[in-house]
Order: structure tokens, then C-alpha cells, then sequence
């Protein structure tokens, strides 16, 4: 059986380990969360090189994408470091394919209609999803300054989140990821009912689990959720507060969405093949039809 | 040398910028420059989406920010971002990590790429 180790900056609240299957092959899956620690996440990583099939870099992301342009985090960068011989993965090359196709899926099968407005709480952890959403024709505001930083400004097309992007982002990336996202106990912190006007707005909420759940308001009535990294609790939470539908974006596998940094992990594990090779796109396409006939 | 020329120009930069404006339109803050080398203080004031800079002592300053004039100068000029120096330790904050965070994201949107 392979293994496959997910180190996360979130919260160790939230470890969990279980059996996957995917294409073919049984995969054990761990998710060890290192409460914000760096320093401890990277002293992991370096103790499961060798010792593990694949690494999957949770709470944290090492790419941030504008269009064609990838920014590497610092310290995204010094913790896949600390492997020499696991492949380290953190997700982006799953948001660039499988989180595309799944928002196309629901376009497709009439949930997700090119009339509603969309709030993107996070679009540049997500460029794939936002950008699937921009070119359909959806109103879509993205809100990475609004929860990412508390500037009361909303993105407002696919041109000006690119724009911007462009001009923050080779800086942003130097900063200590602390402050640029919650990490550990950050993440599950009191709900912040400061930018509740743009959940209300919006018809479709999308991105980041954890901006959302910090951020939205109590009543959530006829709103789809698209995100992922969700327990059964929290989608019954999410449920009673009056969402119409939670699209997950990954599988629900043992009753929670895994990240998609877990998942990318589970597959380089089995198949070998990284996320930057060519083949890369069709291993995601078989996988997601082997775990589509599963889901049926 | 002087900072407040540059601060000035600074904000003038800021003022010019619509989307600046927009931004900063619910952003009231007073912050206070020290130029520790010369012991000399600056200010800048953020009100309704407008900046104003001056010299001299302020009182409750919302963010305190620390470095030698050189580098102060740099960092309001556009020369480097605020993340090189306060990376390296040479320039100071005390305050919210959000004020510091927006400061940087002004930097970057009159002279990022």
C-alpha cells in the first residue's frame, strides 16, 4: 500500500488518517497538522523523506497564480526543500485541472448558472477556478484583498485580478506566510461579520473553507458552496444555515473532502508522474472518472 | 536630507489613484515616521481615502514605523519595496500587521511591476 503524508500549518484539530482508492491502488492517507509552526512543519517533512510515497503541503500553498505566471512562496519553498527524495506537492496542479473541470461540470449540468453572481473569497490561490468562472460569463468578485487583507475592495474582473496580481504578488510571496493566511488555531478563530454584505450579494460563495467559514454570515440561505477540505460536521453546519448545495471540489472519501493537496500527493504516490509533467492532465481526467463511478 | 518631499509626493501618488482612494476610503489611520539616525519624526494621515504628510511630533499614532532616513526615503520613493528592509530588520514597525500589510500593497500598486 502506498503512503502519503499531508503536512499542514492548520490546525492539529483536524488530523485525521484513512484508506483512499484511486486508480486502482490503496492509498493510506495522513494529515498531520503542525498549529501554525513552520520550523516543525519543515523538521516533518524532512523525517518523512524517504520514508513515504508522496508529501502533500497543507495550509499553505507554494504556487500563487496570475494568468500564465506562477509566484513561488518563500516559505512554501524552504519547507518542499526539506525532502530530497519524496516528491513534495502542495495542490496547484489540481486546482489548475481538476477544479477547472469540476466548475464546468456543474455549469454543465445546469447548478451552476452564468446568471449568478459569484463571491471568490480567494482567486489567486485558485486562478483556475476563477478564471473558469470569469470566461463563462459569471459575475464574479474576487475578495483576496478583502480577506486576505482587510482592504475593503472587491476585484471585479478577470483583467484587474490578473493586473494586480502581476504587481503584488512578486513581492507578496517574500512575506512570512503568517501574514498572508491563518494558520493553526488563526483558522478557526471568532467569525469576523465585517464584509457580510458581499456573502449576501453573491449567489455562488467559492474558494478557501476557511475564509468562508470565518467570514459569512449566520444565514446562508439558497447560496452554493464551491470549496473543499470539509468534514461531514461542517457540511452539515453549512446545510442548516440554509446553503442550497456544497460543491466539494474533491470527493467525499470516509466522509471529508480531502485537500487538494492530499489528493495530488495520492496520485503522484501511485502514478509516479509530477504535476509538471504532460501527462500529468490525463492521470487527473482517469482518476476523476474512476472516483466519479464510486461517487454514483 | 529631507523625507517630506518625498512623503509628500508620496501621497500626492496616493491621491491621484482612484483605485488608491477606493481602497483607502474607510481607512483612518495616523502613522508616525521616525527617522532614527536624525531623530527627526514625520507623519502621514489617511482620512476618507486621502493621504496628507507632514513633520513633526504626532500624538496616538496608529502605526510607528522605524528606520534611517536613507532607507525611509527609499521605501517612499519606490527604491525598494517595505518588505526588503523590514525583512532584514532595518526598518521597524509597531502596530497592527494589516496597517503594515496595507502600506506594502500601496507600495506595490503605485511602483510594482
Amino acid at each position: 500500500m502506498k503512503r502519503v503524508v499531508s503536512v499542514s500549518l492548520g490546525t492539529s484539530r483536524r488530523d485525521h488518517r484513512a484508506s483512499i482508492q484511486i486508480l486502482g491502488e490503496d492509498v493510506e492517507v495522513e494529515r498531520v497538522g503542525m498549529d501554525g509552526d513552520l520550523e516543525r512543519a519543515r523538521l516533518a517533512i524532512q523525517t518523512l523523506d524517504g520514508q513515504v510515497d508522496a508529501i502533500g503541503l497543507g495550509g499553505i500553498d507554494r504556487y500563487l497564480v496570475a494568468d500564465q505566471t506562477r509566484y513561488e512562496i518563500r516559505d512554501a519553498r524552504r519547507l518542499a526543500e526539506a525532502a530530497s527524495r519524496t516528491p513534495v506537492v502542495d495542490g496547484s496542479g489540481l486546482k489548475d485541472t481538476w477544479e477547472r473541470w469540476i466548475v464546468e461540470d456543474w455549469i454543465a449540468n445546469g447548478v451552476l448558472l452564468p446568471t449568478m453572481s459569484v463571491l471568490m473569497v480567494s482567486a489567486l490561490d485558485r486562478f483556475g477556478m476563477a478564471e473558469t468562472f470569469y470566461r463563462h460569463g459569471f459575475s464574479v468578485l474576487a475578495g483576496d484583498l478583502i480577506f486576505g487583507s482587510h482592504i475593503n475592495y472587491p476585484i471585479e474582473s478577470l483583467a484587474e485580478l490578473i493586473e494586480l496580481g502581476k504587481k503584488l504578488l512578486p513581492e507578496m510571496v517574500k512575506l512570512p506566510f503568517s501574514q498572508l493566511y491563518p494558520t493553526g488555531d488563526l483558522q478557526i478563530t471568532a467569525p469576523d461579520d465585517r464584509y457580510y454584505e458581499y456573502f449576501l450579494d453573491a449567489d455562488v460563495i467559492a474558494g478557501d473553507f476557511h475564509f468562508i467559514r470565518r467570514h459569512a454570515p449566520t444565514r446562508l440561505e439558497q447560496k452554493v458552496i464551491v470549496t473543499n477540505t470539509t468534514t461531514a460536521l461542517d457540511r452539515e453546519e453549512f446545510m442548516s444555515r440554509g446553503v442550497r448545495q456544497i460543491i466539494t471540489t474533491t470527493p467525499v472519501i470516509a466522509g471529508r473532502t480531502f485537500g487538494t493537496n492530499v489528493m495530488e500527493a495520492a496520485l503522484v504516490a501511485v502514478t509516479g508522474i509530477l504535476p509538471e509533467e504532460e501527462a500529468w492532465p490525463d492521470i487527473v481526467r482517469k482518476a476523476r472518472r474512476q472516483l466519479s463511478r464510486e461517487q454514483k | 536630507m529631507n523625507v517630506l518631499p518625498v512623503l509628500e509626493e508620496f501621497a500626492a501618488q496616493c491621491n491621484q489613484n482612484e483605485r488608491l482612494r477606493k481602497m483607502n476610503r474607510d481607512w483612518s489611520r495616523l502613522i508616525e515616521l521616525v527617522a532614527t539616525d536624525r531623530n527627526v519624526t514625520y507623519w502621514l494621515r489617511s482620512e476618507q481615502g486621502l493621504i496628507t504628510a507632514g513633520m513633526g511630533d504626532v500624538d496616538e499614532a496608529d502605526l510607528k514605523i522605524s528606520a534611517s532616513e536613507d532607507i525611509l526615503q527609499e521605501v517612499f520613493s519606490g527604491a525598494v519595496t517595505p518588505t526588503e528592509p523590514y525583512n532584514a530588520g532595518d526598518l521597524l514597525v509597531k502596530g497592527h500587521q494589516d496597517d503594515l500589510m496595507r502600506l506594502d500593497i500601496i507600495t506595490l500598486l503605485i511602483w510594482g511591476e
